[in-house]
């Protein structure tokens, strides 16, 4: 049983290195600006998803969550916390990571709505700018 | 113990499909709804690798807010990519 958790293991980090590049191709290939931004939330959630497979671990049976729910803390509790739970640290760095993202998401939206109102396109090969400095060269 | 396998397996393989389709897309409103399928499969990814408190803050932001900015904004801007 323990050979095919690691294996599914194994298949879901691959999963998320190829969609962080296809996230990747999608920031540096595509000319929309929305379609940019979309890429951006993909490559992303998929590093949070990557950090989060890190910290997790194969226990005995199955890990639990890094929860202590006695409040007088029970030295066996303890042992039992080390023993099968999955690591605390990637978890409260990716929910910090997650809320920073969603306020920078929102700040890049409200940027393409400015980028549209000035240049009446969401392609960035077309905009007013380029074909000014292009006149220019001409 | 082997539902758990399954579902991560069909969850992740589903994502690269759903992401390859965003980046294809041309139609701007469609690609916001696979991202958010992308949201509602990596929450079930994060709830299975023992995350709890990532999936309460996760699931709304990716699942509706996000979508839901980028619904407004195409609204204001124009839907389609040429």
């Amino acid at each position: 049983m323990e050979d095919l958790v690691s294996i599914a293991f194994s298949v879901a980090i691959t999963t998320f290195v190829i969609n962080m590049i296809v996230g990747t191709y999608g920031i540096f290939v595509k000319h929309n600006v929305i379609k940019k931004i979309l890429a951006l939330i993909i490559f992303s959630d998929s590093l949070n998803m990557l950090s989060i497979a890190i910290g997790f671990r194969i226990a005995e049976k199955y890990p639990s969550p890094p929860i202590l729910t006695t409040e007088p803390r029970d030295p066996r509790d303890l042992t039992q916390f080390a023993d099968i739970s999955v690591d605390p640290l990637p978890q409260a760095l990716v929910i910090t990571a997650i809320v920073i993202g969603f306020s920078v998401f929102a700040f890049l939206l409200s940027l393409a709505v400015l980028y549209y109102k000035y240049n009446g396109t969401l392609d960035i090969r077309t905009s007013l700018e380029v074909e000014e400095n292009e006149e220019g060269f001409q | 113990m082997l539902i758990p396998i399954v579902v991560v397996l069909v969850a992740s393989t589903l994502s690269i499909i759903l992401a390859y389709l965003t980046m294809v897309e041309k139609d701007l409103l469609i690609a916001t709804i696979y991202i958010a399928f992308i949201g509602v499969l990596y929450t079930l990814i994060y709830y299975i690798l023992m995350a709890p408190d990532v999936v309460l803050a996760y699931m709304p932001v990716s699942s509706i807010l996000l979508p839901l900015m980028i619904v407004i904004v195409l609204k204001k801007t124009k839907r389609f990519e040429e």
